[in-house]
């Protein structure tokens, strides 16, 4: 059995872990040589910000916030999918 | 219960880092896009389980969030490699 002090501690950690990850995900969004490189950039940044979301759930114990992290991937999916078909054929659909 | 939770979340932490490290360090986009899938499946994998482990009211939100990331992670990294091919792609 764990205290609830040590698992506050580590929620702690791992946020700050987690939005620290965030800072070269974006320098590559802005820096990246290819077009690939940035729309890659930006995936890793939201499938990021849904793993800050679930820790989120655990700080506040309020498990409605996931929802928002259901929301970001499926907007995420289809954004990611729509520029990289336009960049490789040219159109979307 | 929550030891094991606590375990699950800091392999999923783990498998974050060494995702960002290899998008850092990769030379070109298709070694990057290896690095990526690894945040995308088992390191969101990891940080949902070990949180289904510590609220279990969390399970099926949290199954449903980790089915629809394991189905769409390979889509999305097919169509960006397909884009990295594809003779409109255009490097600066």
């Amino acid at each position: 059995m764990i205290s609830q002090e040590f698992l506050n501690i580590f929620y702690d950690i791992v946020l700050v872990i987690q939005v620290l990850l965030l800072l070269p995900t974006l320098y590559f969004a802005v820096k990246g040589p290819t077009i690939s490189d940035r729309l890659l950039a930006v995936d890793l940044f939201t499938t990021l910000i849904v793993g800050i979301i679930v820790i989120l759930v655990l700080i506040t114990e309020n498990e409605a916030l996931l929802d928002i992290g259901i929301a970001i991937a499926a907007v995420s999916f289809i954004g990611t999918l729509a520029v990289a078909r336009y960049v490789s054929e040219g159109k979307v659909f | 219960m929550e030891l094991i939770g606590v375990a699950l979340i800091t392999i999923g932490l783990v498998f974050r880092i060494i995702s960002v490290i290899g998008v850092i360090r990769f030379p070109d986009a298709f070694t990057r896009l290896h690095a990526t899938g690894k945040a995308a499946t088992v390191g969101l994998f990891g940080l949902l389980a070990g949180a289904s482990f510590i609220m279990p009211a969390l399970i099926w939100k949290a199954l449903a969030l980790g089915l629809f990331m394991l189905a769409a992670a390979p889509v999305v990294s097919h169509a960006i490699a397909s884009a990295e091919r594809s003779p409109h792609s255009v490097r600066e």
